[in-house]
């Protein structure tokens, strides 16, 4: 005994249009906000970095007047990270905005955001960077277990992060309080002489 | 309107950055840029916003992945065509461990009841997985991720129901000390009601529990351990028709099926140095899988070590050994099935090297490797494969390779004596399907491309095309007639040997555009199109297996997912799915070839996040139809998957604000 087979209803067509109606009606709306890119968001937070950081006595761009924020390999920023930080001063020096494409240009940075476009190479960045007093920020998924001290992530649509504190412990920088606060999570927090 | 929106940012404490939502310019990690193989990866977001309630529903958002419902607790899976519900070209992996079972070479999809909460996400790889993850990936790979422990704290519980009189609820608790350990425990139970079958026989409502437990350590920078394991317990219900050697021959029985078992895994990882890693893992599982007409006990134990290094010239370097040893016994009843002997073991040792080569110019890298694998069945197998990744922006990337994979046998093709019964005309004739340890490994050769682009900031485009070049798939070769007197009363028998007699090839292609017209508005569509053209090899004279898989896989399949975020903390959520009719589909010798009307279905849901810490969801599945049939698996009519609706409730004590 066959059994008869349902045709495909012309509901569809009634439910397509009942959908696109609504989303009609929304489009006219102002929706919450959500008018930030990622990349915009993280923009803002390697200029708060550099704010909420004791740098060692032998920072290397003291004598330049400059506060430079550097991204390492593909930038994935563009314009935004040059107009959030335009105009801004970090204790009293210009932040600027640099892209730099080999590792001993990192020495005269404060900031060095490392693209993941470096990933294979991220074990012997750090190491080479490692004890120059250089804030490094990625948002590779493995920063942190490579040696890097601060790594960005995405959860629920936000953009948080989360610290290594041995690792910057051990370039000689000294995180505020408020940045640990903050954090996602801060690993190396309870482990003398690690 | 700000005069420029990243001049107030930088004036926003920490918190109010850690606040802003916002929209990614691709929603693919980077690691999906950087693969050269046609990977999708479904996130837990996605999951949750699409209804599904189990992972076969789940894998619908994948495009080139066939999903159709058989009833209620059985689902037919496929990548590019060869969907059954005991899907052999397949490699099914939860965190590492493979879920498919010898005895068919398939997946029991009833029995992978890991809570959709608890999934981190689902990466799909259509095409051939062979180099890494051995045999049987020949159509693709499905890799489901469980989430790390520290993402678990607090707890959780969750309860749904709806109209199926379909159940379900889960509990789970998390913990950890902050110094790298977190663990987790969960339970869930599930009741579903049978789905429509219109001669009345409503066989297939199912009962599952399961529990398990999670513990990740990460103590110091150098280690990551993992230990994790399960339980289970089901009653399935289905119904089977089995041969019989007295009057009436054979018989179809609605029954229960019953399913338990639990596994226990564990993963190390270790940084050697800055240049290599080693990981190491090793599993048990323990299945007991008793139906009316067959039933088996089976363990499986596997060892798996895997050494990354960075070589000279950038060169990313993998190289692994493995072993899977797994004894099994078939309990033998009814007299027509069997497999023989009863006791088996199962035994895999293989080996893989694989070599990510970046070549003169630094966007383009070649990958070649090989997986050497040794069975107890058709013994030494070589899979070796090459791809081309350039990497022209880092929003766009093309990629092509040449693989060849092996389906290696199954018990079924080797030791299987299945008999079923034909016609009483003029003494009664049995169709017996026969193993007789001359089935060799199926074999592809895979011709594959793409192309994957952020196009502008809100529109993604993802391109995958193929080539597949089979030979030696699965065929029956007709024998010659014998009679054969006992059981009594005499009969005749024709043989049905298990060959490789098939070969042809598949091609298609499937496009995956991601657009978000709007902040708060998500498209995702996904079409996949498929063309096959198998034939007998010569010399097999098979009269229906070319005919079966060509009309059970389909030539079109659409997808469109469309995710609203609504003001107040709402989310109005729409899925459209169009698949096109499969003209002969049949899941076995015994079941005549029907064919599938091609259908057309939506499910809408409506979430709300009440507050941080509750969220209640609506959802309705399946609406434009009372009911409609996806795929034909059981004796009798097809049964259709109804229209329902149901309603969960989720409270997070460890909540986020949405």
């Amino acid at each position: 005994m066959a059994m008869e087979l349902p045709k495909k209803a012309n509901l569809p067509r009634l439910a397509i249009a009942a959908i696109v109606g609504v989303l009609l009606c929304f489009s006219t709306h102002s929706m919450p906000a959500s008018n930030h890119s990622e990349y915009e968001v993280k923009a803002a937070y390697l200029y708060n970095f550099g704010r909420f950081v004791e740098w060692p006595q032998k920072a290397p761009s003291e004598s330049t007047g400059e506060f430079p924020i550097c991204v390492f390999g593909h930038d994935p920023f563009g314009p935004a990270l040059d107009s959030t930080i335009s105009g801004e001063r970090i204790d009293g020096q210009m932040v600027v905005a640099r892209r730099i494409s080999r590792v001993e240009e990192a020495a005269s940075c404060r900031v060095l955001f490392i693209s993941s476009s470096e990933n294979k190479q991220l074990k012997g960045i750090l190491s080479t960077i490692g004890k120059l007093g250089v804030l490094t920020v990625s948002d590779s998924p493995d920063f942190l277990q490579q040696g890097g001290m601060v790594q960005f992530v995405l959860a629920e649509e936000r953009v948080r992060f989360e610290i290594n504190l041995t690792a910057a412990r051990q370039a000689g920088l000294n995180l505020s309080s408020e940045l640990l606060k903050v954090a996602a999570e801060v690993r190396g927090n309870s482990r003398p002489g690690d | 309107m700000w005069a420029d929106p990243g001049e107030r940012l930088a004036h926003m404490s920490l918190e109010e950055l850690g606040n802003i939502k916002v929209t990614s310019v691709s929603k693919e990690p980077e690691q999906v840029y950087k693969t050269p193989a046609a990977i999708y990866v479904i996130t837990q977001d996605d999951i949750r916003r699409s209804g599904a309630t189990c992972i076969p529903e789940a894998l619908r958002l994948a495009p080139g992945v066939n999903v159709a419902r058989v009833d209620s607790d059985h689902w037919a899976v496929g990548i590019r065509g060869f969907g059954a519900v005991l899907a052999n070209k397949l490699l099914v992996l939860i965190d590492g461990r493979s879920v498919y079972t010898p005895l068919f070479g398939g997946v029991y999809w009833d029995a992978q009841a890991t809570p959709l909460e608890d999934v981190e996400r689902i990466e799909v790889i259509r095409g051939p997985g062979g180099t890494i993850w051995g045999a049987n990936a020949v159509d693709g790979v499905i890799n489901i991720i469980t989430r790390k422990a520290r993402d678990t704290h607090g707890l959780m519980v969750s309860a749904g129901g709806g109209n199926i009189d379909q159940s379900t609820a889960t509990a789970r608790y998390g913990g950890g000390n902050g110094k790298g350990l977190d663990y987790r425990i969960y339970g869930m139970g599930d009741v579903r009601g049978h789905e429509f079958h219109s001669d009345g026989r409503n066989y297939d409502d199912w009962r599952l529990g399961q529990a398990g437990f999670r513990v990740d350590w990460e103590g110091n920078p150098r280690d990551t351990v993992t230990l994790q394991g399960d339980i289970y317990d089901e009653g399935v219900g289905q119904s089977t028709t089995f041969g019989l050697y007295s009057p009436p021959g054979q018989m179809t029985l609605d029954g229960l099926a019953k399913l338990a078992g639990g596994n226990v895994l564990g993963h190390w990882k270790r940084v050697l140095t800055d240049r290599s890693d080693i990981q190491v893992q090793a599993y048990f599982d323990h299945t007991n899988h008793f139906e009316p007409e067959i039933g088996e006990s089976r363990n499986t134990y596997d060892v798996d070590f895997l050494h990354h290094m960075t070589l000279q010239g950038n060169q990313d370097f993998l190289w692994g050994l493995g072993a899977r040893l797994s004894p099994a016994t078939f309990a033998r009843e009814v007299p027509t099935i069997d497999f023989l002997p009863h006791h088996q073991t199962d035994e895999i040792y293989s080996g893989f090297v694989q070599d990510e080569i970046p070549l003169h110019s630094p966007r383009v890298s070649l990958t070649v490797g090989s997986k050497f694998e040794h069975n107890n069945y058709t013994g030494f197998e070589i899979q070796p494969d090459a791809r081309i990744l350039w990497t022209r922006t880092p929003q766009q990337s093309f990629w092509a390779s040449v693989s060849r994979a092996v389906r290696t046998p199954s018990r079924l093709e080797e030791d299987v004596q299945l008999t079923d019964f034909a016609t009483t005309v003029p003494l009664p004739v049995y169709l017996r399907v026969v193993g007789d340890g001359r089935f060799f490994s199926e074999q592809l050769i895979a011709y594959e491309a793409g192309f994957r682009s952020a196009l502008k900031r809100k529109v993604y485009l993802d391109i995958a095309v193929f080539y597949n070049d089979y030979d030696y798939l699965s065929s029956f070769q007709v024998g010659t007639f014998f009679l054969e007197p006992t059981p009594t009363p005499v009969h005749a028998v024709l043989p049905l040997l298990t060959r490789n007699g098939i070969a042809g090839k598949t091609y298609g292609f499937e496009v995956g555009p991601d657009w978000k017209p709007e902040k708060w508005w998500e498209l995702k569509v996904s079409y996949s199109y498929l063309d096959m053209k198998l034939a007998n090899r010569p010399g097999s004279n098979d009269p229906t297996s070319v005919l079966i898989d060509e009309g059970s896989s389909p030539r079109n399949q659409f997808f469109v997912q469309s995710l609203i975020d609504l003001p107040k903390r709402f989310e109005f959520d729409q899925t459209l799915r169009d698949v096109s009719a499969l003209p002969a589909q049949s899941s076995s010798n015994v079941l005549p070839a029907v064919t599938v009307a091609g259908y057309l279905t939506a499910d809408v849901r409506l979430g709300w996040h009440i507050s941080r810490q509750l969220e209640l969801s609506l959802d309705g599945q399946n609406l434009l139809q009372p009911h409609h049939a996806e795929f034909g698996g059981n004796p009798g009519v097809l049964v259709g998957i109804e229209r329902c609706v149901y309603t969960k409730l989720t409270w997070e004590s460890h909540g986020e604000s949405k």
